[in-house]
């Protein structure tokens, strides 16, 4: 029992507090271990570990595709897909050793490897990758929906936003936001008071305000300031938008802190399944 | 304040440092003071907590929508006779987002033990399926139920990002699990995963403290834990008192953290516009 709990905890700890206090200490040996040592030990661990994981991948394919379970057929493409790396990566090259040796070969057009990571691999993440476009939509479309004011918040910030930042943005005069906005508050008076005397008369000295404004100033494009597209979104952007992924990020601060601590301390063993 | 242990224990703490600072601080970086001040405090809120928890001290815990819908996920899941497909994110166990993942998937792995409900961990990294692993087998163990047991319940998939997407989305179309969860660190497949869930009607929860992808989750799945939230889990779901010490320890330092923004903006405005005071931002920040 002590191999599966005290001994975990005690490295963990141990190696925990050098790690804190390491960033504390001027010494080259501690800098070197926190640094540089500690991260590259993890890593040696993880290279070996693969193995274990190579291993069960395979396990798992290799008896759905001989007990026929659903879906086996997939499996064949999985093992097929493993054995031709092996095969590329260790015993066939492709090419002459004047051309590519051992272990450069990975990366050397013309290798059997290099096709297999430049004809295969990369289409097939790039087709995963590009699939994000036609999500990104979809999850828009249910985000922008108007359900409620946080969603009618979201969608305004988010017209905002993508039409200040692209070309058309800065082409769009303020005095037509000016005009929009009285427009669509009109809107809201009507819903309001139910009376199409009080909207005319609302609409109308709206538009004479902001026309009668207009020529006074000379209808400059991108004044007043505050209705110009590409200054709101930069508003939005650096102020409402900083201060909330700030927020979040004091939040994942300290939860990183208040976790790394439990662990230090062994308050936290659930890592050891306690 | 009736903890005099801890008090003694801070007391002697202090005094040797000032020892060691007063006998010229040898192999101490003095430009990280400041840091080394603001984590032993930090520390000692989150310590008198968990003592003062563990004592018997009873705190108020928010309720989080996604914290109590994991078991109602995994009722879901148990009605409907399907699976539960849990995502611990596609870093390793460097990672703390990974750490905290795999707490939760010990907790899940509870429920669905008493449950009798499947689970499915597909994992990206070797040495976070050994750690998933662990972690099951010991809470089917504690629920009694090492039966239902399997190894293969967490196996790998591979260590390529949208391999591993591609992998999961696989699973999820051909095993339509009633629940699938995201806990852990994620980049841009998160969206890849949360979208295919929905597409497939699964109850989803996730958690991360990957920012950028905290608002793909918000959209596309039914409940989200936010950064703290998430490390938060494994205190709301295994309710011990020292972790929900640790909890109440957090807010206590977020409350002291706005105080410190405050009053730095005020100190920082009268520098710079009346001279009066010091260069507040100069010393707290960390070199």
């Amino acid at each position: 029992m002590i191999w599966k709990r005290q001994i975990p905890i005690l490295i963990v700890t141990v190696v925990g507090w050098i790690t804190i206090l390491g960033w504390y200490i001027d010494e080259p040996t501690i800098q070197g271990f926190v640094n540089d040592d500690a991260t590259q030990w993890f890593d040696i661990l993880a290279s070996f570990a693969i193995i274990l994981g190579a291993l069960n991948l395979i396990k798992l394919q290799v008896q759905k595709i001989l007990y026929q379970k659903p879906g086996w057929i997939y499996s064949i493409v999985a093992v097929s897909g493993f054995v031709f790396s092996i095969v590329a990566g260790f015993f066939i090259k492709g090419v002459e050793d004047s051309v590519a040796k051992w272990g450069a070969h990975v990366t050397t057009d013309g290798t059997l490897f290099k096709w297999m990571f430049d004809y295969m691999f990369s289409p097939l993440s790039a087709t995963m990758f590009s699939l994000l476009a036609f999500f990104v939509a979809s999850a828009s479309y249910r985000a922008f929906r108007i359900r409620n004011f946080e969603a009618t918040l979201l969608l305004v910030s988010g017209i905002i936003i993508m039409v200040g930042r692209v070309p058309i943005g800065s082409v769009i005069s303020s005095w037509f936001i000016m005009y929009l906005i009285v427009l669509s508050a009109g809107i809201y008076v009507n819903i309001w008071k139910k009376d199409m005397t009080v909207t005319f008369i609302f609409v109308a000295v709206g538009i004479s305000i902001v026309t009668i404004s207009g020529f006074v100033m000379g209808w400059p494009i991108d004044q007043p300031g505050i209705f110009y597209l590409p200054a709101i979104q930069e508003w939005i952007y650096y102020y409402p938008n900083v201060a909330g992924a700030r927020s979040i990020m004091i939040g994942i601060g300290l939860g990183i802190f208040a976790t790394s601590i439990r662990y230090v301390l062994g308050i936290e063993r659930s890592y050891i399944g306690e | 304040m009736k903890d005099k242990q801890f008090w003694l224990a801070n007391l002697v703490i202090i005094i040797v440092f000032l020892v060691y600072w007063m006998a010229g601080q040898p192999y101490f970086f003095v430009d990280r003071i400041v840091m080394l001040v603001a984590m032993f405090a930090m520390g000692s809120t989150l310590i008198y907590n968990v003592r003062f928890a563990k004592q018997g001290g009873e705190f108020y815990l928010r309720p989080i929508p996604g914290l109590k819908a994991v078991e109602e996920a995994v009722g879901r899941s148990t009605e409907m006779g399907r699976p539960i497909l849990y995502v611990p994110g596609i870093q390793d166990m460097d990672q703390v987002e990974t750490v905290a993942g795999v707490i939760v998937l010990g907790h899940v792995a509870k429920m669905t033990a008493r449950y009798e409900t499947s689970l499915n961990v597909p994992v990206s990294r070797s040495i976070v399926m050994k750690a998933a692993r662990e972690a099951c087998r010991e809470s089917y163990m504690l629920e009694g139920r090492p039966d239902m047991f399997n190894e293969d319940m967490v196996h790998y998939l591979t260590d390529d990002q949208f391999a591993y997407a591609a992998g999961v989305n696989g699973i999820m179309v051909r095993e339509k699990p009633a629940a699938c969860m995201y806990m852990g660190k994620f980049y841009a497949e998160s969206l890849i995963l949360a979208e295919t869930g929905n597409s497939i009607g699964a109850i989803q929860i996730a958690g991360t403290a990957s920012q950028a992808q905290i608002p793909f989750f918000v959209t596309a799945c039914d409940y989200t834990l936010i950064g703290e939230e998430f490390f938060a889990a494994s205190a709301y779901l295994s309710k011990k008192p020292e972790l929900i010490g640790g909890v109440r320890g957090q807010d206590m330092i977020k409350v002291a953290i706005i105080v410190v923004i405050i009053l730095s903006t005020i100190i920082m405005t009268m520098y710079e516009n009346f001279g009066i005071g010091f260069n507040v931002i100069e010393l707290l920040t960390v070199r």
